[in-house]
This record gives structure tokens, sequence and C-alpha cells, in this order.
């Protein structure tokens, strides 16, 4: 996924590099706080370490080999921000000495594999291993999972990047100047290679590494761990999700409901076939069964969500909204009473 | 750096038993063992290799290195906006007469710039050249498909020259810095790009110890290969040994950050960092720098005269 010089125009990259500086100066800034002044060794080894990360041929079935890219890894075991640097180091050593991945293009390399992929790796990781130990199987898994999507994070940028390049930089006659495949041809490309294979390859390296560390050397995943429970027997018993987040949840659901009367047209054309605009998808058909069933039942309360004739639309449509809410609380507490009443005839 | 100080050539050479093409005997995939010693022992060869040219005497080495820098930098952003495969081609020349004033061996030097990334992209341009993908005048019509006519166009035809020719340049300028440069003077030259202290001294850092963990990946490596009999094909314990091999060496790094951080400690380190600073500027460098600027400029105007 090393970009060279060549394949993106220069104000691609601009923009790109600019983007990172923030980044790079958040991040130096964090880890500088973390560490004092062991940050310059510790990058400098995990940039090292990174670079090396890359070099590691990891077998596949069919007798050939692949390597991974290692950010995510990184950002697990040393934190997201000093992945974003050492990361961002070890791409400098590779563009400037061995040629792998452009001068030019560094900031777009950065940008894709020093922070859009360990930043969303890792966050993909906390999520995946919250309320775990630091021994537990879920814990390697979500860095693998972690490594994933990372990696197709990463993907997606750099497809972007490129599919972008023959609509904003063309000759007058078309030509492209730089990369000249359009989205719909990089996405599908590059996501496929990375999807299937790549992003496999990064999860078996990433959660293999992580497991190993669980099964050998527990301390240093303590690094960027410090607060979490070793084993699962030290856990702190889980706390419970109250069911009222789910009462909020349905609540602001329902106060969102007028946002339905600034929708145009019908849904999918449910009672009225023939607002369905077929012939923009080259379609010309109604399903048989679409358009028998479309009139079947008309003898309800708020036909179509509103009053008989349509009066008064907006009213109609929310006062139908309060009754459909109203009618299912009323379904689901008689539902509860029925069962609570059922248990004590049953126990008494 | 003289002559009798440079790596001996024999050292430079791939190493015949390890070749996975099978260069000697029966064709074979080599294991990822294997992969993994060639690919550390590549990266050592390569920079080796770059140590030597760099001490050699030639116009490139002559100029200082924060100069080159900016001005290969330039030059770069000059060939990321030409527009047209003529102008490419020009650059390309130049490059390679810099390659022989620098006393680099051509053959080397295109083999080193084409091998892989330029040719890789022109294959991965290939498709791009139909009008499928580009579309445009039709020059070479393959026929015709569901009534409209197909083949290759001019447009995608003279934008997969303009990419492989621009890729070609763009890499050629930097490894024409990298093979002429110290890479400590290198890394001195980075200030000139605004580049904070304090990443030039981890830059720097890395890849010193680089070097210092590669061998420690190579050593469990040959370890692996010298206790297998025979070829190394069960695919889970392979990734199992990756894995392990991938954990220990980070178990490893971080032992060796914290003796660097003590080692530095002991000797005054105290968070405020320092960089080697590179020569004074001279005339000759500023004679360098005029006419990368002017050369920039022609290759642009030229550029702008043969049409947007």
């Amino acid at each position: 996924m090393h970009i060279p010089d060549g394949y993106l125009s220069p104000e691609t990259c601009g923009t790109l590099g600019a983007a990172m500086v923030p980044v790079w100066t958040v991040a130096a800034r964090r880890v500088r706080k973390v560490v004092k002044s062991r940050y310059v060794p510790l990058l400098a080894v995990g940039a090292a370490y990174c670079f090396l990360i890359m070099m590691f041929n990891i077998p596949i079935p069919d007798g050939t080999t692949a390597h991974a890219a290692g950010a995510v890894l990184v950002a697990v075991l040393l934190g997201p921000e000093a992945a974003v640097i050492a990361v961002s180091v070890a791409l400098a050593i590779q563009a400037l000495f061995f040629g792998d991945g452009g001068v030019l293009a560094f900031g777009a390399n950065a940008f894709n594999m020093a922070f859009v992929m360990p930043l969303t790796g890792y966050a993909v990781y906390r999520l995946v291993s919250r309320g775990t130990s630091l021994t537990s199987r879920r814990r390697a898994l979500a860095a693998g999972l972690g490594g994933y999507v990372g990696l197709n994070a990463a993907a997606l940028c750099a497809a972007i990047e490129f599919g972008l390049q023959p609509t904003l930089f063309h000759r007058a006659d078309g030509t492209p100047l730089y990369a000249p495949f359009h989205l719909s041809h990089t996405i599908p490309a590059m996501m496929l290679a990375h999807l299937l294979v790549a992003g496999v390859i990064e999860a078996v390296l990433t959660a293999g590494v992580v497991s190993y560390l669980q099964r050998a050397n527990v301390p240093l995943l303590r690094i960027n761990h410090k607060a979490v429970a070793e084993s699962d027997d030290d856990l702190p018993p889980p706390t419970r999700l109250r069911w009222r987040w789910a009462v909020v949840g349905l609540g602001v659901m329902a106060l969102l409901t007028p946002l339905g009367l600034i929708a145009p047209g019908t849904a999918f054309g449910e009672d009225a076939p023939q607002d369905l605009d077929l012939r923009k998808y080259h379609l010309d058909a109604v399903p048989e069964g679409l358009r028998r069933y479309a009139g079947f039942w008309h003898h309800t309360l708020f036909d179509g969500y509103g009053f008989r004739n349509d009066a008064n639309p907006t009213v109609g449509y929310l006062v139908s909204a309060f009754v459909g809410i109203a009618v299912i609380v009323l379904a689901i507490a008689a539902f509860f009473g029925l069962r609570r009443l059922v248990r004590r005839v049953s126990s008494a | 750096m003289t002559a009798t100080t440079a790596t001996p050539a024999w050292l430079l050479q791939p190493e015949l038993g390890l070749c996975p093409c099978g260069c000697i005997g029966k064709r074979r995939k080599g294991s990822f063992v294997e992969k993994t010693i060639g690919g550390g022992a590549a990266l050592m060869r390569q920079a080796l290799f770059s140590d030597d040219t760099a001490s050699a005497h030639g116009l490139l080495q002559r100029v200082e290195p924060r100069v080159k820098l900016a001005t290969v930098f330039g030059l770069l952003i000059a060939a990321a906006l030409v527009r047209h495969v003529p102008v490419l081609l020009a650059m390309y020349a130049a490059t390679l007469m810099l390659a022989v004033a620098s006393g680099l061996s051509l053959s080397f030097f295109v083999k080193r710039v084409w091998l892989f990334i330029p040719i890789f992209t022109g294959i991965v341009v290939l498709p791009a050249t139909f009008s499928f993908i580009t579309p445009g005048h039709v020059v070479v019509p393959l026929g015709t498909w569901f009534g409209h006519h197909v083949g290759l166009t001019s447009q995608g035809l003279t934008a997969a020259a303009l990419i492989v020719t621009r890729v070609a340049v763009s890499i050629s300028l930097v490894v024409l810095l990298t093979l002429t440069t110290p890479w400590n003077r290198l890394l001195g030259a980075l200030r000139a790009l605004f580049v904070p202290r304090m990443f030039v001294l981890v830059l720097g850092m890395a890849y010193r110890y680089l070097f210092h963990l590669l061998t420690t990946v190579t050593d469990m490596y040959t370890a692996r290969k010298a206790r297998t009999v025979g070829t190394d094909v069960d695919v889970t314990s392979g990734r199992r040994f990756v894995a392990a091999s991938a954990g220990a060496l980070f178990g490893k790094s971080h032992a060796l950050a914290e003796e660097v951080h003590m080692a530095m400690v002991s000797r005054g380190y105290t968070g405020e960092v320092r960089t080697l600073e590179p020569a004074r500027v001279g005339p000759r460098d500023v004679l360098w720098a005029v006419a990368c600027v002017a050369a920039a400029f022609v290759a642009l105007g030229g550029d702008r005269a043969l049409g947007r």
C-alpha cells in the first residue's frame, strides 16, 4: 500500500501532508507527556520494530507468503499516539533510504498507514476488548479484528485518493495526469484484495502476537494497559445495562418522528406503485405481487398515516404517530402485566 | 571511507543458496523463513552499497546535503507538475547523466530504478489504455462491443506513458539522493525541510537500531532454518512461529529502548535534542542550486509551451 511518487498529484500530497502536521504535533506532545525523557529511544526503537514487522514474511496456504503492515499491533502495544509517530518514522526511512513509497507522497502514505490505520484499528480494538482482562481470549481476537478493520480503512483511503485523481486532474482532452482509474474501479480493486487476503493476514499477525504475549510475556502488554485486570478472576463484577437506556433511545426516536414530514415521495411505493420511478434504474415493470397487494387493505383507522381524504396531513401524521406509539406501549404493558399476574397466581 | 575499506564485492552478491527463484538446481518456492532471511540480507546489502557509493568522488557527492535534499525535493515537485511525456523523458535523460557524473554504474542505476515499481506501474495501468476506462479518441480499434467502438485510446496511452515516466523520474531522483549521500548527513539535511529536531533524532536512532534488531530477526530465522529438516510447509505452525518471533522481537526492542535510555541519561541526556549540523554552503552548492532551479523552470516552461 506504499504509494510511490507520480501516482498522486502534488496538490493531493500537499493537502494530506498538511493534514498530518497537527496529528504529528498532538501525538508527539502526548507521548512526551506520558513517557517523559524516555520518549526518544522508545519511539526510535518502536519505529525500527515497525519497519521490521513489515519484513516478516507470513506463510499463506498456497505456499506463497505475504507481509503485514503492523500499525495496529504497535498501537495496541505502545498506544495510538506512539504508533502514529513510530509508523511515520518507519515510512520515512523506507521512503528516504530504501525507495519504498514516495518522498512527495510521504504525507499521503503517513495519512493512510500512520494515522487512519492505527487509530481506526485501535478504536475497534478498544470497543471489542472492553471489560475483558489482559489475558482473555477476546482481547487477542479484538486486536485481530482491529488489525483487519484498520488495514481496510487505510486501503479505502488509498483507493479514494487514487480514484479522485482522474476526476480532479486531467488535460483538456480528458487525458488523466496521474493515476488513471476512477473511484468505481479503485475501490472494488483495492477493497477486494484487502478484505479477502491482506486484511486476514494483518488480523492473523496482530492477534497472534497479542496472544503470544498473553502466554509468554504479560508485562509487555502492561506498557499500554496500566489499569486492566490481569485475569478474568480479578475483573470487577460487570455492571448491568439498565433497561431505562432502551427507553431513552426509543424516546429520541419518537421525538424524531416529524422528520418523516420533510421526506419527499412515498416509502418504496408501498401503496402507490406508480410512484416508483423505475425508469431511472432502466426497469420497466412493477412486480406482480406489489401491483396486486398495493390496494389490498384500506380499512384502517389512519390510512396512509393521516385522516380520511388527507385532511390536515401534518396533524394526521403526528396523531397517527402518537396513537401508534401509545398502542405499542399499551401492548407491551399488557404483556408484562399479564406475565406478572400469571407468576403471582402460579406462586400462590 | 577510502577504496580499501569499501565493502568487498562478494558481500554484495545475493547468496546463491538463499535465492528463492532457484537459479541453481530445481525451481521451487522459497519458504517464509528463507524469504525473511533473504529480505534482511537484501536490506543490509542495499545499505552497505549506499554507503560505498556515497563515499565515492562524483558530482552529486560534492554537493552539500541540505542543498541537495532541497533541490531534489524541488525537482520532484517539478516532475509532478509536468504534463507532457517528452519533458519527463528529457528529465529522465538528465538523471541518467547525473548518475554517470556521480560515478554510478549506469546498468545498475537503470536496474535499481526500473525493477519493480515502474514495471509494476506499467502492468497496473495497462487496463486504463482501453476505451472502457479512459474514453476518448480510439487509435487502435479492437472491434465493437454492443454497438460501441472499443480499442486503445490516445488519452489512455498518454496517461499510461505519463504515469510510468513520472514514476521513473521520481524514483531516479530519490535513488540519486540516497546513493550519493551518507545516511547521517542526509538526516541532518532534513532540518532544511523544516523537519523538527526531535523527529530527526528519532529517525536517526531508528535507522541505527533497525540494523541491530535486524540481526536479531536474522538470528531467530537462521536458528529456525537450522532446526528444520526438509521444507517448512505447515502453514499453522509457520504462523505461530512468525507471531512468536514478532512478539519476542517486541520484548527485545523494549528492553533495548530501556537500555538506550539509561545509557543516554548516564551520558548527560536531559531531554534536549541535538543533531549533526550539516557543513557550510559553498559557491559550488549555490551553483548547483541555481542550476536545479533553472532546470525546473526550463522543464515547466517547456511543458507550458507544449500546451495545457
